[in-house]
């Protein structure tokens, strides 16, 4: 117990009191040293179990002391206060005990409080090193994904089939026998092989590229040798003018006309391009000549080229202008009644309004004689029209019964059968009239020209005919075309004009002109004379006794002229009455014949009247002469005046008469009658100079 | 007419020439055809045209059935004369005779079978043929025309067998006397001549021109028409249209006719004659004028008397001369309408 006491003072004093502790130490240095001992190692030595009975026990000694203490002195004894002193030292011992204890279990908690401090810190550092370690797995597994997630390029790239691969693809890059099973050291090998052929085809496309700089120089050093050409193809051009005046060779004029030719309507546009072609296939047709001045025919524009622009302008609302005018019209029909005339005046105006370009074509004829015609476009009505004009070479004189041949509103009529130009040929126009009051063209063609439908055929516009066609169009006019045909058509009309026109010069003084060609179709004496040669009206014509049959025929129309001839011999006057289509030559006059001679005889009622007419009515091909046949009416004429030679020499002589016969037989004939009609020998044979019957 | 002519559409050169021609056309010889049905038209063109006679007069007649079912070119002058035998259509004109088959030609394939030409003396003109005569008991064609004789062709071998001369201008017409085998013959020189056929003889000659009764001088002389029945002839031309009495060779009615007659026939007991003028004219044998009827002809040459048992429907009288034109009367006195070129 002693031992347990003095153990228990020591580290009470060291740890009492720090410096005093050392000083002891120092002090009891040298007896202490081995002795000392650390409650700190005492506590390991010692175990708390028995420590904690001891504890107990110290405990219940203490109140047993304390007891017995208590109970000495509630007996209160003088040896009481011995005991009770014996028991209070014993007492002090076990608080001792207790004090020691005490410290034991301090020191035992703030040891454990350390191991418990110490394994947390081992703890927490172990939680932090985890919690690294986790975040580390977790990037991991991240990136992990993205890698797993990467597309790669290659799978963009279009790649050649793989039989196509191994067919193609050179061996070193196909490695057949390593990438056959391995799909991706096939894929390999493809991108490689695509990898080659795209490294080609950029070599190529770079040649290419160098290529096509090298042509682009080129076409740059060209394109400027051309631009350079330009300004000295200009100076030629322009020196050449005076050349091509001089040798007429127009080209630039041409294409000035050209030029204008732009802003013709297009009936007229039509009409310039077929013309000029047509007029420089006939210049082509004889190329073996040199070109000359004299051109069969010639296209020119006249008219001013400002106006036709001004009328591509849209106009400004003319719809809208009528529907006023006309409502305009209605408010004011009773007040102005006066001002009405006028306005449909204008309208009229507008209505037949011409575009102001016009075509003029002139078609010359080889004696130096011309047709003008003048091509216009009515442009409301869509029509065109042509003036005519006709000039000669030399100065004509002018007879009476001409009158009419050469006029500019008849000497187009009927170029084609029937197409007298006097109706508009475009059914829509009876409709416009209506509105403004024009009966008919026929009053205004004076003045606007001749709406004839070959001019809108040479124009391209076509319209409907009326009636439904009839007549049979030869096949001539059919398969030749119809600028051609209808040129032609011009041209023969105007020398058959002429000719005519010379032919009544000397017809109204009685001499029929037969040319030298054509005397084998007549004997050489002819005493039958023609005395007069009359035009006479259409009227005049229908009301003849002995025209009756060629009226009825239908074939008296008004667009013909009508003339009347009077052929003598003697006391024998023979009238014959003629009607000369517009077509002639090709188309013959008729005669009608009226013999005054011992009585009137006429087809009706003498037979050889009729042969007569028949002989220069259809037997007229003979007497055409050469072509184109403008002798054809002077001949006509001339055997007119053998056949009244003939039908009077002939004419049987009645013997009951006295005296010599008013016409001796002077024409040789092989017999006087022929046949059950008793035609006479009217045929006259050219070399032997006899008639006989045809 | 007038408004017609007004309307008329102003023509083209082709459609002038051929109206031309049509309003110049002269129609001297008519045939009917064995079956009494057709009728064959030949004009101065030298065309000869096939009418339908039954198509014409049936009751559903259009205006295109008045036109010729077949026109065709036979000659080259005016086809002067025409007479049909049982199969044969026969047609003269310029000297020549040609035979067509008139089956062949109602089935339009005009195609001609012979052609004879007499033997003419050679001469600077071919002489016609005016008239053309068949004489059925003989099997003889006789011809007479230009060259002033009757030639007589035997129409089996088609040989010609002898002429006939006397005339002294060229023939105008023929007739048969058919009791005696006679043939007449009228002529531009005035005579009326009669011959024998089998002896090829003449027999008598009549110079009409030399009777004051029926000679017309300012006429001239000439013998148009011609037409015999028994003992009785009639003839006309130059000379008034005349009733003769062979066997005493006198005239004995002279018909009140100015104009020049061109055809003339019996027929029953009537005289029918043609010519210049516009009508048929009907005559009693005593000369009274029976009847005229117009035709649309300003002159007439041929009258045909359509009589073939074989088609009495048909029994028309059909008149053609100075126009296109061939007037058809259904009965003697009424003129029913035209066929036409």
């Amino acid at each position: 117990m002693s031992s347990e006491s003095s153990k228990k003072r020591k580290p009470k004093v060291i740890r009492s009191d720090g410096a005093p502790a050392e000083g002891k130490r120092t002090r009891s240095d040298t007896e202490q040293e081995g002795k000392y001992y650390s409650e700190e190692a005492e506590v390991d030595l010692r175990d708390p179990g028995r420590d904690y009975e001891l504890y107990k026990y110290t405990c219940q000694e203490l109140q047993r002391l304390m007891a017995e203490i208590q109970d000495l002195k509630s007996r209160g004894g003088k040896d009481a206060a011995v005991e009770i002193e014996d028991r209070r030292i014993q007492s002090c011992v076990h608080f001792m005990t207790l004090k020691k204890l005490n410290r034991l279990a301090h020191i035992r908690l703030k040891k454990g409080r350390d191991q418990t401090h110490e394994a947390k810190q081992k703890v927490d550092a172990y939680h932090l090193q985890l919690q690294n370690l986790l975040y580390e797995v977790m990037h991991l597994q991240k990136e992990i994904t993205k890698c797993l997630e990467f597309k790669s390029k290659h799978e963009e790239i279009d790649l050649v089939s793989l039989e196509e691969f191994y067919k193609e693809a050179p061996p070193d890059i196909s490695k057949a026998e390593v990438t056959m099973g391995d799909p991706h050291q096939q894929t390999l090998a493809r991108l490689d092989w695509e990898l080659e052929q795209r490294k080609r085809l950029a070599e190529k496309y770079r040649e290419c590229l160098s290529n096509k700089e090298k042509i682009l120089k080129e076409i740059e050093v060209k394109k400027e040798y051309l631009s350079s050409l330009q300004p000295r193809l200009n100076s030629i051009m322009q020196a050449s003018l005076p050349v091509q005046e001089y040798l007429f060779m127009p080209f630039d004029q041409a294409h000035k006309q050209y030029e204008t030719a732009r802003h013709l309507p297009p009936p007229l546009y039509v009409l310039f391009v077929q013309a000029t072609a047509y007029g420089q296939a006939c210049a082509h047709r004889k190329s073996s000549q040199p070109p000359r001045q004299d051109k069969m025919l010639s296209v020119a524009i006249e008219g001013s080229v400002d106006e036709a622009k001004a009328l591509f302008k849209p106009p400004e609302d003319s719809q809208d202008d009528e529907s006023d005018s006309d409502a305009e019209e209605e408010q004011t029909t009773k007040r102005r009644r006066p001002t009405l005339g006028v306005q449909l005046d204008d309208k009229r105006k507008e209505m037949l309004k011409r575009h102001p370009l016009s075509v003029l074509l002139d078609l010359k004829c080889k004696d130096g004689s011309a047709l003008h015609l003048t091509f216009y476009y009515l442009m409301n009505l869509n029509i065109m029209t042509v003036k005519a004009k006709v000039t000669t070479a030399a100065e004509l004189t002018t007879p009476i019964s001409a009158g009419d041949l050469l006029s500019p509103d008849s000497v187009l009529s009927c170029l084609y059968p029937g197409d007298h130009g006097k109706k508009t040929p475009n059914p829509a126009n009876q409709y416009q009239f209506d509105k403004v009051g024009i009966l008919t063209l026929r009053d205004y063609v004076l003045d606007l020209g001749h709406p004839y439908l070959w001019v809108q055929k040479l124009g391209g516009l076509h319209f409907p005919k009326e009636q439904p066609q009839h007549t049979v169009i030869t096949d001539h006019s059919l398969s030749a075309s119809h600028m051609e045909t209808t040129m032609k058509l011009l041209k023969t009309r105007v020398q058959s004009r002429l000719a005519l026109h010379k032919q009544f010069a000397s017809l109204e003084h009685g001499i029929v002109p037969v040319t030298s060609d054509c005397h084998y179709l007549f004997p050489a004496k002819v005493v039958s004379r023609l005395v007069k040669w009359v035009t006479i009206a259409h009227e005049d014509y229908t009301e003849l006794h002995f025209t009756k049959d060629i009226v009825e025929a239908g074939l008296a129309g008004d667009t013909n002229l009508y003339y009347m001839a009077l052929v003598e011999r003697g006391t024998a006057k023979l009238q014959a009455a003629v009607v000369l289509n517009p077509g002639y030559s090709s188309i013959p006059p008729i005669f009608q014949l009226c013999l005054n001679w011992k009585g009137e005889k006429t087809n009706n009622n003498d037979d050889n009247i009729r042969a007569m007419e028949s002989e220069v009515n259809v037997c007229y091909k003979e007497l055409c002469g050469p072509r184109p046949g403008h002798q054809l009416l002077t001949n006509q004429l001339q055997r007119l005046c053998v056949l009244l030679d003939v039908y009077l020499e002939t004419e049987s002589h009645d013997d009951s008469v006295e005296g010599p016969k008013e016409f001796p037989q002077e024409k040789m004939c092989l017999r006087l009658f022929r046949g059950p009609s008793r035609i006479k020998p009217f045929k006259y044979n050219h070399p032997q100079g006899f008639f006989s019957h045809r | 007419m007038e408004r017609a002519a007004q309307q008329a559409v102003p023509l083209g050169q082709m459609e002038v020439f051929q109206a031309l021609q049509r309003l110049h056309m002269t129609i001297f010889s008519q045939s009917v055809s064995p079956c009494g049905k057709f009728l064959a038209a030949g004009n101065n063109y030298g065309q000869i045209a096939i009418f339908s006679l039954s198509a014409a007069l049936s009751s559903e007649a259009k205006e295109e059935s008045k036109k010729p079912m077949v026109t065709f070119h036979a000659h080259d002058g005016p086809v002067y004369s025409m007479v049909s035998t049982d199969r044969h259509l026969l047609s003269a004109g310029d000297g020549e005779v040609k035979a067509w088959l008139w089956a062949e030609i109602l089935k339009k394939g005009c195609k001609e079978l012979w052609r004879r030409q007499p033997p003419y003396r050679t001469s600077l003109e071919v002489p016609e043929i005016n008239a053309l005569l068949l004489v059925p008991k003989e099997n003889l064609l006789i011809l007479a025309g230009g060259d002033c004789q009757l030639h007589a062709m035997d129409l089996e071998t088609g040989t010609f067998m002898w002429a006939l001369r006397g005339h002294t201008d060229y023939i105008h017409c023929l007739a048969l006397r058919e009791r005696s085998p006679e043939v007449l013959s009228g002529g531009e020189d005035g005579a009326v001549r009669l011959w024998d056929l089998r002896t090829a003889k003449e027999v008598q000659t009549i110079e009409v021109y030399k009777h004051e009764e029926c000679s017309r001088p300012h006429n001239g002389r000439w013998i148009g028409c011609l037409a015999t029945d028994s003992d009785w002839m009639v003839c006309g031309g130059g000379p008034a249209l005349t009733l003769w009495h062979l066997r005493s060779s006198t005239p004995t009615t002279v018909f009140p006719m100015r104009a020049p007659q061109k055809h003339v026939t019996f027929y029953q007991d009537l005289i029918l004659s043609a010519g210049q003028g516009r009508c048929v004219n009907q005559w009693q044998l005593s000369g009274e004028l029976k009847a005229q009827v117009p035709g649309s002809s300003p002159g007439l040459l041929s009258l045909s008397l359509n009589q073939q048992p074989a088609a009495p429907e048909c029994k028309v009288l059909t008149a053609a001369g100075n126009s296109c034109r061939v007037d058809v009367f259904t009965n003697l006195g009424y003129r029913a309408f035209s066929l036409s070129f």
